[in-house]
């Protein structure tokens, strides 16, 4: 009897955590940036670097380009040491989705996992490094009923810049201080 | 293991007592987020703070100014579509239901320069006060930390209901009557009153 009554309150315990569990799972409105893969680029030239982001279940984020002007775009801004340039940054088209209650009115939005793409040039003078390159994501959350004030997400990332078979020739170069000890 | 009745029930209610402080913490350090729109009794019966803001043709207007009214105490933004959504129908309740004491009042808390919030409004059709937000005023109605979120103010500035979040026409419209009934203590001092 007492056993039985044990292993009802440990289920009873499994289930409360499981249940707990779920809940924290939720997440709110925010986007995780998810590891950006490591970039490698040769002085004077240039490298495509993907960034993955992913919102949390239950919510959206405008796309780059919203359907209406008022609307607040999501943006990736990069901010990298000054021996590198940003090139184009490429955004996927949005998903077009309409609020239950306004059928006829279409949003265009990212849920889920989204990737934008992004060229990083460097300068010729470059030097060999690892060098740290900062973003900036800005987004505007809602849910189906409810919106979040817009939001800007920090985050970074290392790229490695090694050296062109021509640079092997060149010794003791001097230090940037942009590159990471 | 032995374990008694007692012990049990203690164990019980141990894990759902920290189950339950569990699902508050995650809800309170995701900003409630995890419930879609609610209507939320925390706020009811309380006082409506009062607070001065300028309207968009900049003058200043103080929520006691409507003392005696029932309000409905909308804050949106330009940017958030479900705020948007239940625009016109405050456009409607306000003319429905004006001339039986109800104002609405909407608090506009995003960034935008003027010109772009009276465009907004004026798109819309409302014809009721839009006022400029502020941090402070949000702070005092309890962060308002998604939007909308509404407060429906009884005529002695008692807050009858807080809904978060975009709830339909019909709920929105029984919140205003909800509103406009005579709250038990009127009642009580009408009978009071000799004829």
């Amino acid at each position: 009897m007492r056993t039985r009554m044990l292993v009802c309150l440990i289920l009873l315990a499994a289930l409360f955590a499981s249940a707990a569990g779920q809940t924290q799972g939720f997440g709110g409105p925010g986007v995780t940036v998810l590891p950006i893969e490591p970039v490698t680029i040769q002085p004077g030239k240039s490298a495509t670097l993907k960034m993955s982001f992913r919102i949390n279940s239950g919510f959206h984020i405008n796309s780059n380009k919203p359907t209406q002007e008022i609307l607040i775009p999501t943006t990736v801004k990069l901010n990298p040491p000054s021996e590198m340039l940003v090139g184009k940054i490429e955004y996927p088209a949005g998903e077009q989705m309409a609020l239950p209650f306004m059928p006829e009115e279409k949003l265009s939005v990212y849920s889920g996992t989204f990737n934008v793409t992004g060229v990083l040039k460097t300068t010729n003078s470059v030097l060999p490094g690892t060098y740290r390159v900062r973003g900036e994501l800005r987004y505007q959350a809602c849910s189906d009923r409810q919106c979040f004030p817009p939001h800007t997400q920090e985050f970074a990332f290392d790229v490695k810049v090694v050296r062109s078979a021509t640079d092997h020739k060149r010794k003791n170069p001097a230090q940037s201080p942009n590159i990471k000890g | 293991m032995k374990i008694n009745l007692p012990t049990a029930v203690l164990l019980v209610v141990l894990v759902a007592a920290m189950f339950f402080a569990g699902r508050h913490l995650a809800n309170r350090s995701h900003g409630g987020a995890a419930d879609p729109a609610r209507i939320s009794g925390d706020a009811k019966g309380k006082l409506a703070p009062d607070f001065e803001l300028k309207d968009l043709a900049g003058k200043n207007v103080r929520l006691s100014d409507y003392h005696g009214k029932v309000v409905l105490l909308n804050f949106w933004a330009t940017w958030c579509p479900p705020c948007k959504e239940e625009m016109p129908w405050f456009v409607d309740l306000q003319q429905r239901y004006g001339a039986q004491g109800l104002q609405v009042i909407g608090v506009a808390m995003d960034d935008s320069d003027q010109k772009t919030i009276e465009s907004f409004a004026k798109r819309l059709g409302v014809n009721y006060p839009v006022l400029r937000g502020k941090e402070s005023v949000a702070q005092a109605y309890g962060d308002v930390q998604f939007l909308p979120d509404t407060f429906y103010i009884g005529r002695d500035g008692k807050i009858v209901s807080h809904v978060q979040g975009l709830i339909n026409r019909k709920e929105i419209e029984e919140q205003v009557k909800k509103a406009l009934a005579p709250s038990a203590s009127t009642l009580q001092s009408r009978r009071l009153r000799p004829a």
